[in-house]
């Protein structure tokens, strides 16, 4: 105990209680009970006077039973035998004429935690459950799982769990709730309370005489119930309408969850559940309380993961504010690059763009990362806002903008150029390792476009006595070996010093390590070193879209309105271990709809079964050229549709996403318009000309005409290409405003 | 579901805690107090952080962290919304939520837990229900109560729970039957430097006082309903009235409640009620700053805005402020670095200005960013959306009630970007 003379103060309020004179003026006996509770309150141990205090506990005033009530819960546990003494004083409480009373008494004797308490409070327990007061049933039912917690090893009192099940009937909806709640702790190893269709249906009708924090909860213990008929679907549905609109956000969000979980099978009533809870989710993004605005914020966040388009025209909700708490500004930043789309490109861009400077430096980091993921679909107006953000000149933001190039071009191959022109030019260098390392990566990978590069590396080379950081040194050495590879006339002599120096002089041993590995290989020779070390210069997998690829409902649902999201994880083990109680009727759910997920998954992939095209290393124009006036043209068709109206750079990506390479575009609107794309399918090259408004070939004036040549001839790869991959009508139609949609033919 | 509660102050003093099932040694704030030291500034401590066995949500309110632990899965809105419901129960009984006010009526605070939660669930949270099992503490009552030793608990039982309609308590009577509304609206809007508006919306509420006898059933209706966005409603209102014609309709709960929430949003044009010309600015060199402020009425609807409070949040190496204000009075705190000007009504004939000279620390550099300016302003008779009470009818009793409509336009987070 930190309280020095504790003993004196409990010594001194002994003696005040047990003083006659005191106990005949009931004011000045409750004010020494009320500093009892004080001290205790504040951590000083009072149990020493349990026993003046269970004296006091034989009096008509209910506060003071209140006070000793609260007393003797808190140190029951540590002094059992004195405690029973009170339990004589608390069974006589339990048939007081005042319900308040009964509800009070009961309600502490459960709160006993201490062995042995079952014998003494099961039949109040069991009278309190037939009470006439419905304050003192409450009391009650709750007791039950009290009681059952107290010897959580012994068998399930049957009688006890029935009398619950039949109070689900009672005309209170406190004591409805809480029998569920009850039975849910004492059936917990069983799997939880059982909700067959009339107890749901008999919940359902009694949700609207419940508070909010019941409705939630049986919300939430609905989940279980899986209607027999699409009938009886709708008619929950339409019940629980409503309550999608709640004032409050907990209830809302809970029957949005029931929504989605129920409707599994229509995806469009889920749809327009989430559609028509955006408004509350998005009203508790601006709530008064910071707490609120966060986890509104995340709820918005999981939902956008399947509907990016449901909040795009609110963007301007999710900007910042100068005084909200770094959590909140760093969600509102993730749910930004999420919406972005054609119409709020510019203004979201610019936004960001104000954070960047913001006195947290991490906040300003998370800004400019955010601009590169947004880099990915927008190249151009990006790199504009990051390159201008070099000519600050901090440090901070200098790093991160080095750091965001780095993973933009490896996602996004095609503004390889501009990055490299950028960091060519750029006079600052990153002060930090993480910065360094991604300069040193951007020089190696792409030395052969940065004219600078060698004697930006030169003079990193010549500060390696004072480099402090390993994986500076470490991915200096790989972007040396790299750069040799490509520039080798003016890396040679730099080289041969590093390597000498992290061989002879460096006590790192990884970096020694590497060093000697790299020596090693380059006496190999060189193209045994190139193929050792050089890869592929940009994401192989091309999850150029993925940001804003419509996930399946299926893949969050289950953690919607649970802690794991707000908490920064998806599935954490206690939602494992709470949850699996859950699990087999969900998988028998789940066995019964096995098509559920099919319908939203996105149509390029079932095509790419049949023929598998793959991108392969890239042609170079003049082999395309050359290749294209050598072929036959093997197949030609009319399309019947017009060219796609998109920016070069999306139809890029576009295509790339169905495993089909771009080589050269005519620019805008320029008539006749072409485009020339090539892809590789089992040991073929397959080589193609899209055209509009040439006069000489006939009908594509109005509709695009693909001839397709290919390298060596295989039938049945040409007939698979135009049917399935071109003709993935690239058609970039608005749907939702923000999502690209590829219409299959 | 919540296990327990702990409060702690700004200092990291643990100063109350509540277990309503076994009880959690103090340690496990131990987490809390790690990720308080992580945040740096109180505000940025993360609602929910996770621990080897528990979750521990929080919430940060007047200078008081609430911090509860949960060990089972459960919606997160729903503990936040709880404990934002525990700090106003506080607030609603002790007229403020502190440190001090709670160790004052500790006795209370422990009834009210008690009855709020039983075995981690919520039990009774509604004020009028809550009042009716523990009477508030007044200084007339305490006395009352020393002279004749009588308690502040109620000896009834409430009747609410019993009544068909689970929100209003039977036979009730009143002399005065009255009903009045005051429709408040709050301006959330962030301004850029030309003062072009960057973002702005309107939270509304329509908070009700009605005392009428027996059980009147009330019908509001407004001149232009099509404005609400998106509206919430206390669980009295008919929602079925509403979606075919409009109109609230209700049976009041007894007292004061929040009859609806609603909200207009960006789609909808949202008036500005003041416009701000200011200029910060640093000298490269000096180690000083100019700064002029002027605030003019814009869209006002010809009423006039009072209570005009202009923050300003000053970069660190701001150390004083040496200003002239035509109207009302500037206080700047060097250890916040706030510097707040109390300008009150707004002249419109007669613009108020602040204006002079900030000193810097010597030798730090120029600070990056500019600090944003935060408006605070109240209108009355002026809900700033144009909404309008249209009439209130009332059946089911015969009496005439005392009918009345206020409106209030205030800012909520109304901030100018420098």
């Amino acid at each position: 105990m930190p309280y020095l003379g504790s003993e004196e103060v409990v010594k001194e309020l002994r003696r005040a209680l047990s003083n006659p004179n005191v106990q005949a003026d009931r004011l000045r006996y409750k004010n020494y009970i009320t500093k009892v509770i004080r001290y205790m309150t504040q951590g000083l141990d009072v149990s020493a006077l349990f026993m003046d205090m269970v004296k006091a506990s034989a009096t008509v005033d209910i506060v003071q039973k209140k006070l000793v009530y609260l007393y003797m819960c808190t140190y029951a546990s540590d002094k059992p035998d004195l405690a029973l003494l009170a339990i004589n004083t608390l069974r006589k409480d339990c048939a007081d004429p005042n319900p308040m009373v009964r509800g009070l008494a009961l309600r502490n004797m459960c709160n006993f935690r201490m062995p042995g308490m079952t014998e003494y409070i099961e039949q109040p327990i069991v009278a309190g459950l037939r009470d006439k007061a419905s304050y003192v049933r409450r009391v009650a039912v709750l007791g039950c799982a009290k009681m059952h917690s107290l010897q959580p090893n012994t068998e399930i009192d049957g009688t006890i769990v029935n009398e619950l099940y039949a109070l689900l009937r009672d005309p209170d909806p406190v004591v409805v709730v809480n029998c569920l709640r009850a039975l849910e702790e004492i059936l917990k190893d069983e799997g939880g309370v059982v909700i067959n269709k009339p107890i749901a249906h008999h919940l359902l009708n009694r949700m609207k005489d419940l508070d909010s924090w019941a409705q939630s909860e049986v919300l939430t213990f609905l989940l279980r119930y899986r209607p027999r008929s699409d009938d009886e679907l709708f008619d929950i549905l339409s019940l629980l309408d409503a309550f999608l609109l709640s004032s409050h956000a907990h209830v809302a969000v809970a029957t949005l969850r029931l929504f989605l979980h129920l409707a599994s099978a229509h995806p469009t009533v889920q749809a327009d559940a989430l559609l028509r809870t955006s408004a509350p989710l998005l009203a508790t993004c601006g709530a008064a309380s910071r707490e609120l605005r966060f986890a509104g914020l995340c709820h918005v966040q999981q939902v956008m993961r399947s509907q990016p388009g449901l909040f795009g025209t609110h963007y301007k909700r999710f900007f910042c504010g100068y005084s909200e708490p770094s959590y909140i500004k760093f969600r509102k930043m993730e749910i930004l690059v999420e919406l972005v789309n054609d119409e709020n490109v510019a203004l979201v861009l610019e936004e960001l763009r104000s954070y960047c400077t913001d006195v947290s430096p991490e906040l300003a980091q998370a800004a400019i990362a955010a601009i590169g993921r947004i880099a990915r679909t927008y190249s151009e107006k990006c790199l504009d806002i990051l390159t201008g953000l070099l000519g600050l000149k901090q440090d901070h933001i200098t790093s991160a903008v080095i750091q965001t190039f780095r993973d933009l071009v490896w996602f996004c191959p095609q503004s390889t150029a501009a990055v490299c022109q950028t960091v060519g030019a750029c006079v600052d260098s990153p002060q930090d390792s993480e910065g360094k390392q991604a300069l040193l990566w951007l020089l190696g990978e792409h030395g052969d476009q940065i004219s600078s590069a060698p004697y930006v590396m030169e003079g990193y080379i010549d500060g390696l006595k004072t480099e402090l950081s390993s994986a500076v040194k470490m991915e200096l050495l790989t972007a040396a070996v790299k750069m040799f590879l490509c520039r080798p006339a003016e890396t040679q002599d730099m080289l041969g010093r590093l390597l000498h120096y992290c061989i002879e002089e460096e006590s790192d041993v990884c970096v020694r390590d590497r060093a000697l590995l790299y020596y090693r290989l380059l006496q190999r020779g060189v193209e045994e070193t190139r193929k050792v070390v050089t890869g592929p210069k940009s994401d192989p997998s091309m999850s150029v879209l993925t940001g804003r690829q419509e996930e399946p409902i299926s893949e969050w649902d289950s953690t919607f309105n649970t802690l794991g999201p707000l908490a920064g994880c998806d599935l954490c083990p206690q939602t494992a271990a709470t949850s699996a109680a859950d699990q087999p009727s969900c998988r028998a759910e789940n066995e019964l709809l096995p098509e559920s997920t099919d319908v939203t998954l996105s149509s390029p992939d079932d095509a790419e079964e049949e023929i598998s095209l793959s991108l392969g290393p890239p042609l170079s124009h003049e082999t395309f050229e050359k290749m294209w006036l050598d072929l036959e043209t093997l197949h030609r068709q009319t399309l019947g549709f017009p060219r796609p109206r998109a920016a070069p750079d999306t139809l890029q990506a576009a295509l790339q996403l169905v495993k089909i390479q771009t080589l050269a575009f005519t620019p805008g609107d320029t008539v006749p318009w072409k485009a020339y794309i090539y892809t590789r399918s089992t040991e073929t090259l397959i080589l193609a000309e899209l055209l509009q408004g040439d006069q000489q070939a006939p009908g594509s004036d109005e509709s695009l005409v693909v001839s397709v040549k290919q390298q060596p001839v295989n039938q049945h790869a040409i007939r698979g290409f135009p049917s399935r991959s071109v003709v993935y009508r690239v058609c970039f139609s608005q749907v939702n405003q923000t999502n690209y949609t590829f219409v299959v033919f | 579901m919540i296990h327990s509660l702990f409060l702690i102050n700004n200092a990291g003093d643990l100063f109350l805690e509540k277990h309503w099932k076994s009880v959690i040694s103090r340690s496990v704030c131990d987490y809390f107090f790690e990720a308080r030291e992580k945040a740096v500034e109180p505000d940025n401590v993360p609602p929910v952080i996770r621990t080897p066995h528990h979750y521990l949500i929080n919430i940060y309110r007047e200078k008081i962290f609430f911090v509860s632990v949960i060990q089972t899965e459960v919606p997160p809105l729903f503990v936040i919304e709880f404990l934002h419901r525990v700090a106003e129960t506080f607030q609603d009984y002790f007229g403020e939520c502190s440190e001090s006010t709670i160790k004052d009526n500790v006795v209370i605070v422990y009834e009210l837990l008690e009855e709020m939660l039983d075995n981690g669930f919520p039990l009774a949270t509604e004020s009028n229900i809550l009042k009716e099992l523990i009477r508030p503490p007044t200084i007339l009552r305490s006395m009352v109560n020393t002279i004749t030793g009588s308690s502040n608990v109620g000896e009834t039982l409430p009747t609410g729970q019993l009544s068909t309609i689970p929100w209003r308590r039977a036979g009730v009577k009143y002399t005065n039957n009255e009903a009045y509304f005051d429709v408040v609206e709050e301006i959330d809007a962030i301004l850029d430097k030309s003062g072009t508006t960057v973002f702005a919306e309107i939270q509304g509420v329509i908070d009700a006082c009605v005392k009428l006898s027996g059980m009147p059933d009330l019908t509001l209706s407004f001149m232009n309903p099509r404005l609400l966005d998106d509206v919430s409603f206390h669980p009295c209102v008919r929602y079925k009235r509403w979606e075919s014609e409009r109109v609230i309709s209700f049976v009041p709960p007894d007292g004061n409640f929040q009859l609806m929430s609603y909200h207009i949003s960006a789609q909808n044009l949202v008036a500005i009620p003041v416009y701000v010309k200011q200029n910060i600015s640093f000298f490269e060199t000096g180690s000083s700053g100019r700064l002029d402020i002027t605030v003019g009425p814009k869209q006002t609807m010809g009423k006039t805005v009072e209570g005009l409070v202009v923050t300003v949040h000053m970069p660190k190496v701001v150390l004083s402020a040496n200003l002239n204000a035509t109207q009302g009075t500037y206080n700047y705190d060097p250890v916040t670095k706030i510097l707040v000007w109390d300008i009150g009504k707004l002249n419109p004939q007669k613009l108020p200005n602040l204006k002079g000279s900030l000193s810097l620390q010597s030798g730090a550099p120029k600070p990056e960013e500019n600090p944003s300016l935060n408006i605070d302003l109240k209108i009355q008779q002026l809900a700033i959306s144009g909404l309008k009470v249209n009439r209130l009818d009332m059946y089911g009793e015969k009496y005439k009630p005392f009918k009345g409509v206020k409106y209030v336009t205030k800012a909520g987070k109304f901030q100018v970007r420098t």
